[in-house]
């Protein structure tokens, strides 16, 4: 298996959201800036990376009765260490993200990844497996926040750009580049219906485009063989 | 006392019902939704853990977690366990106990380990410090509210089978877009309060 | 005796596993601790001056019977109080300081957690232009202070009557405690 293969499985044709269907609660409650976005899916990638190379570190010594119970353990160790190092050095996003921090234990993603890769594979594989899943994700998520904080609030950046004291500021007073002037956005995309809805439109046009790509690709062969 | 518990089953039920405005739970929502009776089946079970759970949570955050002075850094960790291991017993209990109700929910238990509704349910009653019994009803009624959701969106994707909609949406997305009906349907509800 | 093995060894197993997360854990916990109560510690004192500024505050012992949604009343040096107040709004609870002077009129507020909907309530909490103007409205306020809906004074922000009404409330019950202190 090659780096390349691993990137685009991650990115396009394995993508966790998109392609996959998993991770998809905290995908839609908290991309409405793209701060969360980012923040949210820098911590998974974090995440998802150690968990990966642990659990392939010591796929051979774990029974299999209780590898859920400790696939969970080390997950939610490496959850619990994210979230204090997010309180005590981003105090902005991790109240931004409040609940859906600890709750990145019970993101399928990465018990997903666990259960389906990095317990099968070595430990280098698995590392990669996880940057680029992780990747993948952020991908998705701060797409996510472009559309919904574009059309919505009439935004770019929210959260991240235009601060009070910095032009870039992690401190979460940062009003974002205003595109639509205010009033004129579609608040209802940042209510949950939003998530839903953009959620929903993102998953169709993958849909489309990869059965269009593989159209193209059997009528190649197609004509190869003629 | 009273009107607390009828403020929090009212907004785990209807105002801030986990799947539609609280993003709580969407994995299992979508993918055992449908069929009415998968609903139904999966809806028990959460009711179930979600209430068990919330109850042994407060009891070991109480009187373990914050005597040690390790509530800060193990709550998560020792939740998870806890829910991990009391889906594992109720799966033991049920299949030795009550085969029929096993047959019935039995393959959605090991599901609700990741399903994150019970995990949340349970960070939220600590973050909002929320007595034993307050607790118990925000699991109970958070399940029920649970089971609306479910209940509801089965029935509605038993007619999109013959709907007729662009074929890109099929799958996930076209449910996902029928669930942002839902929660436009259900923000109606955010307007009300409770007379105290 | 195989038996017996197979069942203890997975057990021994994990236990293994969760002692040394929860030893990992500890760790972090121990350099993270301090940090993260100075930082609590932080928020709380500049939310404190943002609403009313003084040299220093003295925390008022309110006994059981104060009302619920009341966290904490602080007395300021040189007249006047700082209230926590914590109220419901649309996402769940909303915490904010309300600074009242001598006259009980209130000074400013400051949302210091909430988790209202990004772009609509969360504006009553975000350092913006928007935000200031909200809260500038509820300076000089006295008495019982509502949104223009239910027949007061505050204008909501759009599409978030339910966190402003929630804000208006907390501040009500803020220049309610000043009164029975003052």
């Amino acid at each position: 298996m090659n780096a390349k293969k691993q990137l685009t499985e991650g990115l396009i044709t394995n993508n966790p959201v998109l392609v996959q269907q998993i991770g998809l609660c905290a995908t839609m409650a908290i991309s409405t800036t793209l701060f969360n976005g980012i923040g949210m899916g820098l911590s998974v990638l974090i995440i998802l990376t150690c968990c990966n190379v642990v659990v392939s570190a010591i796929r051979k010594i774990i029974p299999g009765q209780v590898r859920l119970a400790i696939f969970v353990v080390v997950i939610a160790g490496f959850v619990t260490i994210v979230d204090l190092l997010l309180q005590a050095f981003i105090p902005a996003l991790s109240s931004a993200l409040g609940v859906f921090i600890p709750l990145i234990v019970v993101n399928c993603i990465i018990i997903g990844r666990a259960e389906a890769f990095s317990s099968k594979e070595g430990v280098f594989l698995s590392f990669r497996d996880g940057v680029f899943q992780g990747l993948g994700y952020t991908c998705v998520l701060v797409l996510m926040c472009l559309v919904r904080e574009l059309l919505g609030s009439g935004t770019i950046g929210g959260g991240i750009l235009n601060g009070a004291t910095s032009f870039f500021t992690l401190d979460g007073t940062g009003a974002g580049i205003r595109i639509i002037p205010e009033g004129f956005g579609a608040g209802a995309l940042v209510l949950p219906f939003g998530g839903f809805l953009t959620l929903g439109c993102l998953m169709a046009v993958m849909q489309y485009a990869l059965r269009k790509s593989n159209e193209k690709k059997a009528r190649k062969e197609k004509e190869v063989k003629e | 006392m009273f009107a607390s518990i009828v403020t929090i089953s009212l907004a785990a039920i209807l105002t801030n019902n986990f799947i539609f405005s609280q993003f709580l739970g969407i994995c299992p929502f979508l993918g055992v939704s449908n069929k009415m009776s998968t609903a139904t089946g999966m809806s028990v079970a959460v009711i179930f853990v979600m209430t068990m759970a919330s109850a042994i949570c407060w009891v070991i955050n109480e009187f373990l977690l914050i005597p040690f002075g390790v509530a800060g850094f193990m709550q998560t960790v020792a939740y998870i366990l806890v829910i991990a291991v009391l889906v594992q017993f109720v799966e033991m209990f049920l299949k030795k106990a009550i085969p029929a109700l096993y047959s019935a929910m039995g393959i959605f238990l090991p599901l609700i380990t990741t399903n994150c509704a019970v995990l949340g349910v349970v960070l939220l009653n600590t973050q909002n410090n929320y007595n034993f019994l307050e607790s118990l009803v925000d699991g109970f009624t958070g399940g029920l509210g649970f089971t609306v959701a479910i209940v509801l969106f089965a029935s509605v994707r038993e007619r999109l089978e013959f709907a007729d909609y662009p074929k890109a949406f099929e799958g996930f997305a076209i449910c996902l877009v029928s669930a942002a009906l839902f929660a436009l349907a259900f923000m109606g509800f955010s307007g009300m309060r409770i007379p105290v | 005796m195989k038996k017996a093995i197979d069942f203890i060894k997975p057990a021994v197993i994990l236990l293994l596993v969760a002692a040394v997360v929860a030893l990992v854990l500890g760790l972090v916990d121990m350099m993270t601790r301090d940090r993260i109560a100075d930082i609590a510690e932080q928020t709380k004192t500049n939310a404190m001056k943002a609403v009313l500024d003084a040299e220093s505050y003295e925390q008022i012992d309110l006994g059981a019977e104060a009302p619920a949604d009341i966290d904490e009343a602080y007395a300021a040096e040189g007249g006047g109080w700082v209230v926590q107040v914590t109220e419901t709004g649309s996402q769940g609870a909303i915490t904010m300081m309300v600074g009242v002077d001598a006259d009980l009129a209130c000074t400013g507020i400051s949302v210091t957690t909430s988790s209202e909907t990004a772009g609509l309530g969360a504006i009553a909490s975000q350092a913006s232009a928007a935000g200031d103007a909200f809260r500038g409205q509820f300076v000089g306020q006295s008495g019982t202070v509502a949104v223009t809906k239910d027949g007061g004074q505050i204008n909501a922000l759009t599409g978030a009557t339910i966190t402003s009404r929630a804000i208006s409330t907390g501040v009500t019950s803020a220049l309610a405690l000043c009164e029975t202190l003052g």
